[in-house]
């Protein structure tokens, strides 16, 4: 039997590149006949094709890591580098959207009525539900490196509870936030107001639901006595990616809701 | 032989007896033992049989798609019959 002499890893071929891609064809191809033809089916396959995809990808890496032994302290490193610079792309992209709102509230049109908020515009008041947000988010972040703490110190019963805790109250986030745009007194629609407040908080609920996606994929693999002590990136990528999405929110509260009130 | 004499659900290697709660086992050890086979499997197939079903229906849904794709952007590139 063969053995590398090197600590890197030589992975085995993979089809999921390839479906990847097509999941991509077919989303976007279905996406532009769904606005002219009025049919989702070619969208949808994209959505389960994008599915069964991202499931047998992340399974294999996890039979890489986990089973296999594979990811040695170099591959561990290059698995960092790879999530912060996945994490830091996140970030420009919020920036984009960002900047739109800045560019239409620090100089407000005359159409808009010269001022920010625009007039006929009922802002939220950012010291009810939203605050209640940013509290939720906050103690998630202290919940989630409690649980880092527990799983370094081995405490299995610990990790279990406070990972469970950071997402049930990302949980309690989506569902604030939901019950928020079913109650609000303006729509999209509602010129550049309504079109920088849903798509920046939008983005941002879509990333709450991966974050708390990916953590509950680290609570099951918790469960199932994947992590050690010291071997549990998959754990920390799901923190990282979790702290970003609290930082983005505080952003968003200052910014949308608390400055452009 | 004296291993007769143990607790049964030890034997059956479930969870310990003396939990009220059921508990999770711990199956790395197995999993580690199926994946490190030296069978010349890749990894996405190394699983088993259900690995393989999963594959071809992705698979199979990646090759339709592709043509599904393509029958309708050829559609939509001639005019529509108007009425």
């Amino acid at each position: 039997m063969a053995h590398q002499a090197h600590a890197y890893h030589m992975v085995d071929p993979s089809p999921w590149p390839l479906t990847g891609a097509v999941a991509a064809l077919l989303m976007t191809s279905g996406l532009a006949i769904w606005m002219h033809f009025h049919t989702t089916t070619l969208m949808s396959l994209g959505l389960v094709l994008l599915l069964l995809t991202m499931y047998q990808w992340w399974r294999d890496i996890i039979r890489e890591g986990t089973f296999q032994g594979h990811h040695t302290p170099p591959v561990q490193k290059g698995l960092r580098y790879g999530m912060i610079l996945f994490i830091t792309s996140e970030v420009f992209f919020f920036l984009g959207f960002f900047w739109a709102f800045y560019h239409s509230s620090l100089a407000p049109t005359p159409e808009l009525g010269g001022c920010w908020p625009p007039t006929g515009i009922t802002t939220l008041n950012p010291f009810e539900v939203p605050l209640l947000n940013t509290a939720v988010l906050l103690a998630s972040g202290v919940t989630v490196t409690w649980a880092h703490h527990s799983i370094m110190e081995g405490q299995r019963k610990q990790a279990i509870q406070s990972l469970t805790l950071t997402i049930l109250l990302g949980f309690y986030f989506t569902a604030l936030q939901a019950m928020e745009y079913y109650e609000a007194p303006f729509t999209i629609a509602d010129g550049v107001y309504g079109s920088t407040f849903f798509v920046a908080t939008g983005f941002h609920g879509l990333h709450v639901i991966i974050g708390s996606t990916f953590l509950a994929i680290c609570l099951l693999r918790q469960a199932q006595y994947h992590f050690t002590s010291d071997h549990h990136f998959g754990f920390e990528a799901a923190a990282w990616y979790w702290h970003f999405v609290d930082v983005v929110w505080l952003f968003l509260y200052i910014s949308i809701y608390w400055w452009g009130s | 032989q004296l291993h007769q004499f143990r607790c049964p659900c030890q034997m059956a290697r479930r969870s310990i007896c003396s939990s009220a709660r059921r508990q999770v086992e711990n199956k790395v050890p197995q999993k580690q033992k199926v994946f490190q086979e030296d069978n010349g499997m890749p990894v996405h197939l190394k699983g088993g049989s259900s690995d393989a079903l999963l594959y071809r229906a992705t698979m199979a849904l990646t090759v339709l798609g592709v043509g599904f794709t393509l029958y309708e952007l050829v559609k939509a590139s001639f005019p529509q019959k108007k009425d």
